[in-house]
């Protein structure tokens, strides 16, 4: 015991000098290694207010209806990290329904002191539901209207919430620059919840969550096609690890061609093909076929294991990975044909890798001192492609894994041991807002719908 | 009754002779090997003592990692706020030490002083600039987090010109959105480092009804290249701004954004 720690030491005294080493050469080179993400955060948020909305009839469905609406409006502007929301507590007594309610100057000066209003009115007649909802600049009483909108739909919880999604996309749509809000999208993961490994989906913020597979083996790396219709997995069957395939447009399993040997952690690229790791060969590599499964080509030839590949989204003409080639798993990239093939990662474990709707960034788990004694965990890292610049996103926080960015590239969804078992957490990509989206059992390897 | 409590005595006394003796023995036979033992390792690593090395316990290290902010800047006023002002604290009082007294020496030569020459071009002692940054105790800006991610310095500007009239009072909204994306996409890493300070770089742009930014011209370069492409690419980064708004009756707006480059 006494030798082994001894030679534990001169490995720390190495691992010390080549880690001091870097250092000194990581402040030659760039003086910081916190990079602006440049992700929609930061710069001078957009002060918003969202008043309660008003009950327009007086239905006695009224008041659940819109505390359901009131509140997932609430919670998707805030979740959207594009507004600075003014506490309710600020708010004028008189909070306006229509146009007309509207006091200007109650609003643009403190204490709410806000740029932008939304408010609206709800209500229920006869099992159904209207609701209007309007974005008023409330610092340009000219012409101070940005949005106005009308839904109607059945007054049910679930259809408010839809309602409330949508107006609150509409407002992050307008403001945030062109970009499409999240609040309708899905997050698909594996759940342990039945007791086997099964592909579950989930609204955005954690509600509605729902068992796709029934397969009573083991899942994995759930990964739903750009188009939204198709959902790719692994999964262990008689011949070992196959690529499944579940399809949106029948709701049930359809049939895929198998390969033999082991087939793992499928990705679509924007076009609809499919990258996955094989060892029909013998090694483990990357592969890459068609969306119907035909067409099938090697783009890896080393011994590896080559696995968890990911396309640039926003052009599919590069493909990161995970090899194992030098020993423990680092992260490179390659052209979509297999050239140009680069190490990204220069040290430690790193895993998972998941590339941004805009193409720039990368974000991978990555614990960057890896042995025995070393400190810190699996943590979720963020990379500019370009430059190799990186940051950390996670700290402290238990064993991250599985980081998966949502289609406006303003956050992240992933794994997180942090509260005892593994859950799914969301947060925005400069690793600020955490949020658990799912308690129950085991919860893992999340994946965000493209759109 | 006495005699046999006394006999039991001594019969428990022989039985444990044995036992005393063989643990007796163990003892000293494990205190040998232990001695033993730490002879030979200290042969087998001679210099191990008091050679230092990392250690094996990592609890000393762990406190690094956290990212703990830096302190604030000590403020002579204790009133003031956590905010770091930016006024100078006090200088320390310093204490002159008391003037001594040269004992004169006979052996030495007194040497004349140069009379100091008036130049016509010397010049008068300028005043000390005043500092126009400066703000009073406890009037700072915000507490700074260890999150601060914004850009600093990172500024724009623009003008909007559009067929369709007051474009910039009537969607003060739209133009803001238009500023903070620019400034989003904006990657101050991409200027050489070694500029520290530059012009105002001026641009011009077109967004089209569908708010994609075209026709990307340097209007007034900075004579920075690095600082130039930097501008461009933000704006070739950028796939849309969001449609123009729909009440607005022209086909495009035309855009003037400057860059102010600050390290």
């Amino acid at each position: 015991m006494l030798k082994l720690s001894n030679s534990y030491r001169t490995i720390g005294r190495y691992t010390f000098l080549t880690f001091a080493a870097l250092l000194l050469f990581a402040a030659a080179s760039s003086a910081q290694d916190w990079i602006r993400t440049g992700t929609g955060l930061g710069v001078e948020r957009v002060r918003l207010a969202a008043a309660d909305f008003k009950p327009s009839t007086s239905d006695a469905k009224n008041a659940e209806l819109l505390k359901t609406f009131n509140d997932v409006l609430w919670n998707d502007l805030e979740n959207a990290g594009i507004f600075d929301l003014v506490s309710k507590s600020f708010y004028p007594l008189q909070e306006p329904g229509q146009p007309s309610d509207v006091n200007f100057s109650a609003w643009n000066s403190p204490p709410p002191n806000t740029s932008m209003l939304a408010f609206g009115n709800l209500g229920a007649a006869s099992g159904k539901v209207t609701v209007q909802g309007w974005l008023y600049d409330v610092k340009n009483q000219a012409s101070p209207q940005v949005l106005g909108k009308q839904y109607a739909d059945n007054a049910t919880g679930d259809a408010v919430r839809v309602i409330a999604h949508r107006f609150a996309d509409e407002i992050i749509f307008r403001l945030g620059g062109g970009v499409q809000g999240i609040a309708e999208t899905k997050i698909y993961f594996i759940s342990e919840r039945t007791g086997h490994k099964e592909v579950w989906m989930m609204d955005y913020d954690g509600a509605n969550q729902q068992q796709l597979t029934r397969a009573g083996s083991i899942s994995l790396s759930p990964r739903i096609s750009p188009d939204g219709s198709r959902l790719a997995f692994s999964s262990i069957n008689k011949g070992g690890w196959e690529i499944m395939m579940y399809s949106f447009d029948l709701n049930r399993m359809v049939a895929f061609p198998r390969f033999g040997g082991m087939n793992l952690s499928p990705s679509w690229s924007p076009d609809g093909k499919l990258a996955f790791s094989s060892s029909r060969n013998g090694y483990p590599n990357i592969w890459v076929i068609d969306g119907s499964g035909g067409n099938s080509r090697r783009l890896t030839s080393d011994k590896g294991p080559d696995v968890s590949p990911t396309w640039n989204r926003k052009t599919g003409s590069q493909i990161a990975f995970v090899s194992g080639r030098t020993g423990l798993p680092q992260i490179y990239t390659m052209e979509s044909d297999g050239t140009n093939l680069q190490r990204i990662t220069d040290q430690g474990y790193a895993v998972s890798p998941n590339w941004s709707p805009n193409g720039q960034f990368l974000t991978f788990s990555w614990e960057r001192k890896y042995g025995p004694g070393e400190p810190g965990s699996n943590d979720i890292y963020l990379m500019d492609v370009a430059s190799k610049q990186w940051v950390q996103l996670t700290h402290d926080a238990g064993r991250n894994d599985f980081p998966c960015w949502s289609p406006d590239g303003r956050h992240i969804v992933f794994q997180s041991h942090r509260s005892g078992s593994d859950q799914i957490w969301s947060m925005l990509a400069d690793g600020t807002n955490v949020k658990q989206l799912t308690f129950a059992s085991s919860n893992t390897q999340p994946n965000w719908s493209w759109k | 009754m006495a005699a046999a409590t006394n006999f039991d005595i001594y019969s428990e006394h022989a039985q444990l002779r044995r036992p005393l003796a063989w643990s007796f023995g163990l003892h000293v036979a494990f205190a040998a090997f232990c001695v033993l033992y730490a002879i030979s390792l200290q042969g087998f690593r001679k210099n191990s003592w008091g050679s230092g090395g990392t250690g094996d316990a990592m609890g000393a290290t762990l406190v690094s990692t956290i990212p703990l902010p830096a302190n604030p800047e000590q403020t002579t006023n204790v009133l003031a706020t956590e905010s770091k002002g930016l006024s100078k604290s006090e200088p320390a009082v310093q204490e002159k030490e008391p003037e001594a007294i040269p004992i004169p020496d006979k052996n030495t030569k007194t040497k004349l002083k140069p009379a100091p020459v008036k130049s016509a071009t010397q010049r008068k002692p300028e005043p000390e600039p005043a500092e126009s940054n400066q703000i009073p105790y406890g009037e700072g800006g915000p507490v700074s987090g260890p999150y601060t991610m914004t850009a600093g310095g990172a500024k724009g500007g623009f003008g909007f010109t559009g067929s369709g009239g007051d474009f910039g009072s009537q969607f003060a909204w739209y133009v803001q959105a238009v500023q903070r994306k620019v400034t989003e996409n904006w990657l101050k890493y991409e200027v050489d480092p070694r500029i520290s300070d530059a012009k105002r770089v001026y641009l011009t742009f077109d967004i089209a009804r569908d708010g994609h930014p075209s026709n990307v011209e340097v209007e007034q370069s900075s004579g920075v290249p690095s600082l130039d492409q930097s501008a461009v690419r933000a704006l070739q980064r950028i796939d849309t701004f969001g449609s123009l708004p729909s009440t607005y009756s022209g086909s495009k707006v035309s855009v003037e954004f400057w860059f102010d480059y600050k390290r």
